[in-house]
């Protein structure tokens, strides 16, 4: 188990490696550069800024410099917003976009193996097909409908009681969260609900439930401790990549919401050619779905005995 | 004799899209204690139908025992209340399958799926019943049971998992033990050493084997009475040489005529049963055999051959044992072998 976690650790680390380096090849691929804005600038304080920057090295430079800092856990300061630093960017907003994340995750999980369950056991009947078309929905409608929705069903809630129970947006307590979150995890719910279902579906006629009957276990005790445990091993394959592209792709949520959150900077950097920030930002994002992913192959080992001992 | 299994005209039927299977129709046999019925019969004749709605196991729906009634010990069996239902399956009757490596959960240890039985059926602790799962495992002459026992299904072979399957089967000390095609997926020789296991095993445990099979080798080495399945009915059965030896139904006779032989006729050539099994979406009025008999006649078609007792152990469901049928050499030959 441990070789198994250090070769994926090993793994990982590669990964990001090429990440950064990708980013970095692509971000100094594309015209243009971030000190060519809209106001004009002379000659002399622009090699002034590339000075600070260090855009005036050979770009090989340039890239060891990127990696020794990045090393050093260090992703340089912002070319737009004046003297801040990427760290400081991501320790202000990236908490934000992953307690969000990590509670839309949180729903969609339990929503998704829930009804994924039921689905498989009334499976053609009245519920399945119930839920079955509220699915395609969940996957098929984008998030900034739901989002919109969900803040008009808010407006009629408070009006109803004529006091703001649950604020519409914004952050700062739970019941903030409560509705950017269902919103956000809406669409993986849906995705693993279908997992889950087809999922229970190969499991209850595999043989072993067969022999789990005839050993007269009572159908709770076959559906909990022999299909559940079997079943859910896809949906937890892919929850690891499902938390972090929830977790990073949450801004436009986060920007229905008015959430401060981590997204909302990465689109802006983007745009504007934020060299620093978008690097910061993709290579954080990068190593933080690796490290998503390793985890789950952990934890997939400790489910499935097979990954463990192979 | 020692009745422990009573099955009277048990009637299975399916409904399916293309309409109702009459899977089994009117089956009956009786097993007794510390003895082995083998049940023969080819691919799709209901051998396994009847003992998976024996043991409840069937879907309901589409399943459906239609008729009939089956007994264990004098206690009805048949569509029992869901809790008594386990408590029979798990304790008074054990199943084995055909395929060890798909019958035991994947995720559990080997320990964990027998002791699990015992926790359910026996309220024993975790200790106590992973203490008697490793005991089980020793019955079954599994090495290092103590430590074989917290591996997983993966780290098993094939052999090996049948054992397990043995060991878990036998866990409450059934009546008995249902084997439905123990050994199809084995190879030759764990095959033996399975079915060498089972006999030991019956020895010690006094315990009766249903046994189902289609590998009629297998029925001559295991079984002590057979019952020979043919389109859903049993059409003879009877003990182990009264089938081999004394074989009564065209049926019967075919099957052996297909098996290969090493004594002195080795050089004969085998001649396979020809035609197929008759559509159990309509089953025929008659025989179900008559379209595929060479000594077919025109009682067979119409109407459904009485049984007939040949001896006191020996029963077959044929129209050639009527009164007025005529003489068929191939059976009276076979008699005269044996008499000889």
């Amino acid at each position: 188990m441990l070789a198994y976690t250090l070769k994926r650790l090993f793994a990982g680390v590669v990964t990001v490696w090429f990440i950064a380096t990708a980013t970095f090849i692509a971000m100094h691929q594309v015209p243009g550069d971030p000190l060519m804005n809209d106001k004009a600038v002379s000659a002399e304080i622009r090699a002034n800024l590339e000075a600070k920057y260090g855009l005036d090295k050979p770009v090989t430079e340039q890239y060891f410099i990127f990696l020794g800092n990045m090393l050093r856990g260090d992703f340089g300061i912002s070319f737009t917003q004046q003297n801040r630093r990427v760290n400081d960017i991501i320790r202000d907003h990236f908490p934000i976009s992953a307690t969000l994340g990590l509670l839309a995750i949180f729903f969609a999980a339990t929503g998704g193996v829930l009804w994924g369950a039921l689905t498989a056991i009334y499976r053609n009947r009245l519920p399945d097909i119930v839920i079955m078309f509220l699915v395609i929905l969940g996957i098929s409608v984008p998030s900034f409908v739901f989002a919109a929705l969900g803040q008009l069903f808010l407006v009629n809630l408070n009006s109803l009681f004529g006091q703001s129970i649950i604020p519409v947006a914004g952050w700062g307590t739970f019941w903030h969260m409560l509705m950017p979150s269902m919103v956000l995890g809406l669409g993986t719910m849906a995705l693993l609900t279908r997992l889950m279902r087809s999922s229970m579906l190969e499991v209850v006629n595999e043989d072993y439930i067969k022999t789990a009957r005839a050993k007269g276990l009572s159908p709770t005790r076959i559906f909990f401790k022999h299909q559940l445990r079997n079943a859910i091993l896809p949906v937890i394959t892919v929850l690891g990549p499902q938390i972090a592209a929830i977790t990073t792709g949450g801004f436009v949520v986060e920007l229905v919401f008015a959430i401060p959150g981590l997204g909302r900077y990465f689109v802006q950097a983007v745009q504007q050619l934020d060299y620093t920030v978008i690097m910061g930002t993709t290579v954080f994002y990068g190593a933080f779905l690796v490290m998503m992913v390793i985890i789950v192959d952990i934890l997939y080992g400790f489910i499935d005995p097979r990954v463990r001992l192979s | 004799m020692d009745t422990i299994l009573s099955v009277e005209g048990l009637e299975v039927e399916f409904a399916t899209y293309g309409g109702t299977v009459k899977a089994v129709r009117g089956v009956s046999f009786d097993v007794t204690r510390g003895e082995t019925l083998a049940i023969v019969g080819e691919s799709g004749c209901g051998k396994s139908v009847t003992v998976q709605s024996l043991m409840g196991l069937i879907p309901m729906p589409p399943g459906e025992i239609t008729g009939g009634t089956a007994t264990l010990n004098g206690k009805n069996i048949l569509n029992l209340p869901p809790a008594e239902a386990n408590k029979f399956r798990g304790v008074e009757v054990g199943m084995i399958f055909q395929d060890p490596m798909s019958s035991l959960n994947p995720t559990m240890t080997i320990g964990d799926q027998i002791a699990e039985t015992l926790k359910v059926h026996r309220g024993k602790s975790d200790q106590e019943a992973f203490k008697l799962a490793v005991e089980l495992l020793e019955r079954t002459h599994i090495p290092e049971a103590s430590k074989r026992a917290k591996q997983y299904p993966f780290e098993f072979s094939g052999g090996m998992l049948q054992r397990a399957m043995i060991a878990q089967s036998l866990a409450c000390n059934p009546a008995i033990l249902i084997a439905d095609e123990p050994t199809t997926a084995l190879d030759v020789t764990i095959q033996a050493q399975i079915l060498e296991l089972m006999l030991e095993l019956q020895r010690t445990e006094n315990m009766s084997i249903i046994l189902i099979t289609h590998d009629l080798a297998v029925v001559a080495r295991m079984a002590d009475r057979v019952a020979v399945m043919y389109a859903g009915q049993v059409i003879e059965s009877g003990t182990v040489d009264d089938i081999f030896y004394r074989s009564s139904h065209p049926y019967t006779l075919g099957l052996k005529e297909a098996m290969p032989s090493n004594t002195d006729d080795r050089d004969k050539s085998l001649s396979p049963i020809l035609g197929s099994p008759p559509d159990l979406f309509k089953p025929p009025v008659g025989c179900g055999y008559c379209a595929r008999c060479p000594y077919a006649m025109a009682v067979c078609a119409e109407h459904l051959p009485p049984t007939t007792t040949i001896s006191e152990s020996h029963e077959a469901r044929c129209w050639l044992h009527h009164p007025t049928a005529p003489d068929i050499e191939e059976l009276h030959q076979l008699d005269d072998q044996n008499a000889g």
